[in-house]
């Protein structure tokens, strides 16, 4: 579970909930997409599974801090912080469930807003959820205006054959592959202050 | 009250601009958001966070303030204390809280006027 203090300083941890109530909500495919549109000056996070859904009121309860925390684990204080975090930036969250068939959030943000956080570590939130021991896949797409970084672990699962992906050599390989993808995708769009900024001394 | 005493009485590590402790400063400012920093620190204060990020330095570089002071034991990123050295703003950290650094400002006579 996320430390929620940090939340305030990396969106990677509201991502990382979602992407956990997703296992928890035995989504056997989850698609995980960041979507940084420098020119619409919005930053979209979109976390769509096929895990069991949530009736009207179960999606209801989501929203509300104060059940949510007591009654259902399954959700957590998550998605009202994350939400906040989202129109605090001049975006939203939504979310829209159809029971047995899956759950799609999506949080967007004014990407140039000062109290936007950043990212954070995308890396360290994606190989906790590929290493987590879930049979589930993750399809990972991020996308800064034209460039992409995009994978799907049941692509890797199918080349590997029967190699897990939690076998030490293959772990490190990931980390390296995303963490340099991450990288290269961050330079394109670093914190807004700075860039839209002429340097003063 | 300068930034060098407040770093040795409250106490303080210094982890970028060295050379620029030795401002008078005028009030103190907390807060996490940036929006908020923005519209009230003023000048010459100095700023209790645990933000960490880039950010930080374009507004304190913005508003002339004194130093950031991080809490909580945040480590600024590489891209933070880089740019703070090219910008020469102090960054302070501690392990303390927020609470807890301010609470101390304010017996050391740093205070905000309102």
């Amino acid at each position: 579970m996320a430390d929620w203090s940090d939340c305030m300083r990396e969106l990677s941890l509201h991502i990382l909930d979602a992407l956990e109530n997703s296992m928890e909500a035995g989504a056997t495919s989850i698609e995980l997409t960041i979507d940084e549109d420098l020119i619409a000056d919005r930053l979209t996070i979109t976390v769509g599974d096929n895990g069991r859904g949530m009736s009207e009121t179960e999606l209801a309860r989501v929203f509300d801090p104060f059940f949510t925390t007591r009654s259902t684990r399954h959700v957590g204080l998550g998605i009202p912080l994350f939400k906040a975090a989202a129109e605090r930036c001049n975006g939203g969250l939504t979310i829209s469930s159809q029971l047995g068939e899956g759950t799609t959030l999506e949080a967007a943000f004014q990407h140039s807003h000062i109290d936007r956080a950043p990212l954070g570590d995308m890396t360290g939130t994606l190989l906790a959820v590929i290493l987590s021991g879930s049979s589930g896949d993750l399809h990972y797409l991020h996308r800064v205006d034209g460039r992409e970084f995009e994978f799907n672990t049941a692509d890797i699962r199918a080349e590997l054959e029967e190699v897990p992906l939690t076998h030490p050599a293959v772990r490190k390989w990931l980390q390296a592959l995303i963490a340099a993808e991450e990288e290269e995708l961050g330079r394109f769009a670093s914190p807004s202050l700075l860039n839209s900024r002429k340097e003063s001394s | 009250m300068t930034l060098e005493e407040l770093c040795r009485q409250i106490p303080l590590e210094v982890r970028t601009a060295a050379r620029k402790l030795g401002a008078e400063v005028t009030g103190g400012y907390a807060s996490d958001l940036l929006s908020c920093v923005m519209a009230k620190a003023q000048e010459g204060n100095v700023w209790v966070t645990l933000q960490s990020h880039p950010n930080i330095v374009a507004v304190a570089s913005l508003l002339n303030l004194a130093g950031i002071i991080i809490t909580e034991g945040m480590a600024p990123d590489a891209a933070t204390v880089e740019k703070a050295e090219q910008q020469g703003i102090p960054i302070l950290m501690t392990h303390l809280t927020t609470f807890t650094v301010v609470g101390r400002l304010f017996e050391l006579g740093v205070r905000r006027v309102d």
